[in-house]
């Protein structure tokens, strides 16, 4: 049955994902027949920045959670091959913050609006944009501070229009003058 | 109306594919002109990101309505967003749900909007509930490695990598940030950590921006769907970029906390 709990593909996707904690939870247990201080050490680390994500970690769930019920990426991104000048950067900048998921499940969505015609500069805004994530604020702000994270939002926004005006110049080609071919 | 069906085969007498993107097909029938085109679905060979794909053709070709026997959550939650109606659970030929949709007989506008609200609490649930596990097993294996690295990387060594001039550390950083991949939360517990053992915030920051915005783990992907000049160009100019981002954020925030 393709929905059972018990489908070969979601136990295939499941033991792929696991596949390198367990690897390292192996290499932990071996340490700690063969060098059971290093061990001790390496475990009260671990211990130890996992009690500092819990916290942080609900915040994000609960962000997530709204960004899921509220915010429609697909919907701002299909506006990428249609937006222009101003416009067109802002729903580039807005679509990169709050897309989500691997980058690579975006990239036939981006294909397709190459292909309709958006430019080169606004799929780069997108991307770079991605570095910006809203629902793990509460991680980098209890790292980092929140000055920090405001400062970086705004430097990587601005940073991503320049990346963006530089990969169109030098990605750019000129349209084919048919009025210069000869029959 | 735009009618998409997940199909089979390339016509309307073949079996509604049940998982929507795997379908070999996706048959688009007008109600208005009475006729039907049919689309090769390009997410059926796709191994990963198939499901958006085909969500994908669906929104470009304009359909109103999608019918198909499984859809994932997160299929759910896009054709929700685009306004895009979804019937699950059918079975039949591709022309008998057709038709049982044009006589009213699966169900459709019998929801109340509090109904469709409450369908979209419980999509969005759900999703993020699978968003959130899909993070937990990665980030569990970065806390396990800082750990390894705690026990065995001395201070020593890490200082002879991360020397404390900020330009050689900062392009460190951007190195370390371009090469690892995933999802951004691990560069902020590994970036956090370094922050622990004394590394400078210009080399932590400059990890933390190309972690992001440089993917050499992803390059192959983006060549094929975005063509080489522009992954390779991209790529570059934003690993060359991590630097003065870096260099500029780090400024700006000794500034104000000064």
């Amino acid at each position: 049955m393709a929905n059972s709990i018990f489908n070969l593909d979601r136990i295939k996707s499941f033991a792929k994902s696991v596949r390198l904690p367990a690897g390292i939870l192996v290499i932990y247990l071996i340490l700690l027949a063969v060098l059971p201080e290093k061990s001790i050490v390496a475990f009260e680390a671990c211990g130890r920045i996992l009690k500092s994500l819990i916290v942080p970690f609900c915040l994000v769930f609960v962000v997530m959670f709204l960004m899921n019920l509220f915010v429609k990426p697909t919907q701002i991104v299909r506006f990428l091959g249609k937006g222009a000048g101003i416009k067109g950067v802002i729903l580039s900048v807005a679509a990169g913050i709050i897309s989500t998921g691997p980058i690579y499940a975006w990239y036939p969505l981006l294909k397709d609006l190459k292909e309709k015609g958006a430019t080169n500069y606004l799929v780069t805004v997108f991307l770079y944009n991605r570095a910006v994530k809203p629902f793990l604020l509460p991680i980098i702000i209890g790292y980092f501070g929140w000055i920090y994270v405001v400062i970086l939002t705004i430097v990587t926004v601005i940073a991503s229009v320049v990346v963006g005006y530089i990969v169109e110049f030098l990605t750019f080609e000129k349209p084919l003058n048919i009025r210069n071919i000869e029959p | 109306m735009r009618i998409a069906v997940s199909a089979e085969g390339p016509d309307v007498t073949a079996q509604l594919s049940h998982r929507f993107g795997m379908a070999p097909y996706l048959i688009i029938a007008d109600t208005d002109k009475e006729d039907f085109e049919v689309v090769p679905n390009p997410g059926a060979e796709a191994k990963k990101g198939a499901g958006v794909q085909t969500v994908v053709v669906a929104i470009n070709n304009n359909v109103n309505v999608v019918l198909t026997g499984y859809a994932s959550p997160v299929i759910k939650k896009h054709f929700q967003d685009a306004g895009i109606e979804l019937v699950t659970g059918l079975g039949g030929t591709v022309g008998q749900v057709i038709e049982r949709y044009k006589k009213g007989e699966l169900g459709r506008n019998e929801r109340k909007a509090s109904q469709v609200n409450e369908a979209a609490i419980t999509a969005s649930f759900f999703v993020t509930v699978k968003q959130f596990f899909s993070l937990l097993p990665m980030m569990i294996a970065v806390v396990l490695l800082i750990g390894l690295f705690t026990a065995f990387v001395s201070g020593e060594a890490l200082a002879s990598i991360f020397s404390g001039n900020d330009w050689l550390d900062t392009l460190w950083g951007a190195c370390f940030g371009s090469i690892l991949a995933g999802n951004p939360i691990s560069s902020y517990i590994i970036g956090g950590e370094l922050m622990e053992q004394g590394i400078s915030m210009f080399a932590i920051t400059a990890l933390i921006v190309s972690w992001v915005t440089v993917g050499l783990v992803q390059l192959p992907a983006e060549i094929t769907a975005l063509g080489r000049k522009y992954a390779l160009l991209r790529n570059f100019i934003c690993f060359v970029f991590a630097i003065p981002v870096a260099m500029l954020t780090v400024f700006l925030l000794n500034l104000f906390t000064r």
